[in-house]
């Protein structure tokens, strides 16, 4: 049994300008998630990325279709999906210390008073907080070191299934490196399932063991990461790829555009 | 056409100074495309804004000198004048004819008061003209982006439009501030087209700071990298990966890891 069964999902907005016309944003998208692998889902701006991630995670109600999570992950007490946002640093609150913000994770999830200190310490520690800043409050803390700390929050209450909405874009090459490692680690020491969404296919051939390509809503490809980059099936794919080179002719892109 | 030597860049705050940029030297010639490339917090947009003294006075103090010369007939800006010793109106020439940027937060580049249409006349270009430069960047018609204001615009469509404003202006140097960032792989392609289009005009230069090495490996004829305040050298884009200096080095090791990953 998948860890999450997301089966026909369809999802469309109104636009008020255009004499109540449906956009639809996804279309009957199904997939599977297996206990403890990292999947990941590309594709460009407005490909339903991260409507998707909001779909899975109850945030938005689809129009039609079913999220499925299996028995094991419905009986958390706290909800057992958590999302790693873009803005991470923003998902803090400035003028609390770290250590209250943490503290009350664990509480919600109702750990033992007297278990609090070895939680907090074993949840910073695994995602590299450092000790001494415990006490720091939000905006007293760099891009990085917030990042840690937002990412502390969600691992607390022991989400079985963790989002990422492309956490990388902002960063630089050696902040992206530091990030793809921590969430690899994560992955293999706590067998913590994972869906990374992301333009960016360098990050997901570091990551995702699967992807799922969406286009325009719908998927179009998708299998193990190393056979859909390497040996594309579909001209979607294969468009991607020669645009992450940044090797497209004017008329390739004008044609995908149009498409 | 620019020659730049700046001794010091700092901030200036209640009495105290704290520096951020370092003996900055370098040239840029007519026809190449430069990147600058560097960290988050490196300084990156810092040194390109104390390039025409956008820098507030206030805040920040600039020593050096920075030296424009065009070649070009559309030069009727300052020829060999010194940038950070010219009047404000001296300056504001500059900046409207010469040395275009086109800065990383583009929406908020515009006026949310003004509809798009006030740019288009700023311009002085015929729409004819204006709309075929929509056409390339894949833009909404010249008459439906007119009666737009830039909320309604999306981040993409706002940036790639403050190219192409930048563009119409025609200047002798186009200055890009993080350009891929929040962009997508198409729109990446196109405006790498459109700086190798741009500088095929000999007469013409193009400056990004960005932390996208491959962009900068395809787009650039030189490369430099800024840390700590210092820039290092304009490097050669084969050159580059190969440069053993210890200030890029984590930088570039970091990138070399994260592209070469099998899968």
């Amino acid at each position: 049994m998948p860890l999450l069964k997301v089966e026909n999902i369809s999802y469309s907005v109104e636009v008020k300008e255009e004499s109540k016309k449906q956009f639809d944003i996804l279309k009957n998208v199904s997939f599977n998630v297996e206990q403890g692998e990292i999947l990941g889902i590309c594709g460009e701006s407005g490909g339903g990325k991260s409507s998707l991630a909001k779909v899975i995670s109850g945030l938005i109600k689809p129009n039609s279709g079913k999220i499925i999570l299996s028995s094991e992950a419905e009986r958390k007490k706290s909800s057992p999906i958590q999302i790693l946002f873009q803005n991470h640093g923003e998902t803090l609150n400035p003028f609390r210390k770290v250590q209250t913000i943490i503290d009350e994770a664990f509480m919600i999830n109702g750990v033992d008073k007297n278990n609090l200190e070895n939680e907090r310490e074993a949840v910073l520690a695994s995602v590299g907080f450092p000790k001494e800043l415990y006490q720091r409050r939000g905006f007293e803390l760099s891009g990085g070191e917030q990042q840690r700390a937002a990412l502390a929050r969600l691992l607390a209450v022991k989400p079985v299934l963790l989002i990422l909405d492309e956490p990388f874009s902002a960063q630089d090459v050696e902040s992206q490196l530091n990030l793809v490692k921590l969430f690899k680690k994560l992955n293999k020491e706590f067998k913590l399932t994972m869906i990374c969404i992301s333009h960016d296919l360098k990050i997901l051939r570091n990551l995702a063991s699967r992807v799922i390509i969406l286009k325009d809503g719908e998927i179009v490809e998708t299998g193990k990461t190393s056979e859909v980059f390497n040996n594309p099936q579909k001209s979607y794919t294969r468009f991607l790829l020669s645009a992450e080179a940044l090797n497209l002719s004017y008329d390739e892109i004008q044609t995908s555009s149009n498409q | 056409m620019l020659s730049v030597d700046i001794n010091s860049v700092s901030i200036l705050d209640e009495e105290k100074r704290r520096s951020i940029l370092k003996d900055i030297k370098f040239h840029i010639e007519e026809g190449k495309v430069y990147t600058i490339l560097g960290k988050n917090g490196s300084g990156k947009s810092t040194l390109v804004k104390s390039l025409t003294a956008l820098l507030p006075k206030i805040d920040y103090e600039v020593r050096g000198k920075v030296i424009f010369s065009a070649t070009g007939g559309s030069a009727s800006g300052g020829n060999g004048t010194d940038a950070l010793n010219s009047s404000e109106e001296k300056l504001r020439e500059i900046r409207r004819n010469n040395i275009r940027y086109v800065f990383q937060d583009a929406a908020n580049s515009f006026d949310p008061l003004k509809k798009i249409k006030y740019y288009f006349d700023l311009s002085n270009v015929s729409p004819l003209k204006i709309e075929e430069l929509l056409l390339f960047f894949l833009l909404p018609t010249y008459k439906k982006l007119s009666g737009l204001h830039s909320y309604e615009l999306s981040g993409g469509m706002a940036q790639r439009l403050l190219i192409v404003l930048a563009l119409l202006a025609n200047p002798d140097l186009l200055i890009l501030d993080e350009p891929t960032s929040g962009v997508d792989y198409a729109v990446m392609n196109l405006i790498l087209l459109k700086i190798k289009n741009f500088v095929r005009d000999k007469d013409k230069s193009v400056l990004i700071v960005t932390q996208d090495i491959n962009f900068a490996l395809k787009s650039s004829d030189h490369i430099a990298y800024l840390s700590g305040g210092n820039l290092t050298r304009f490097y050669n884009p084969d050159e580059l990966l190969n440069s053993t200096d210890d200030k890029m080095k984590n930088f570039i090791h970091s990138f070399k890891e994260i592209s070469n990953a099998s899968t």
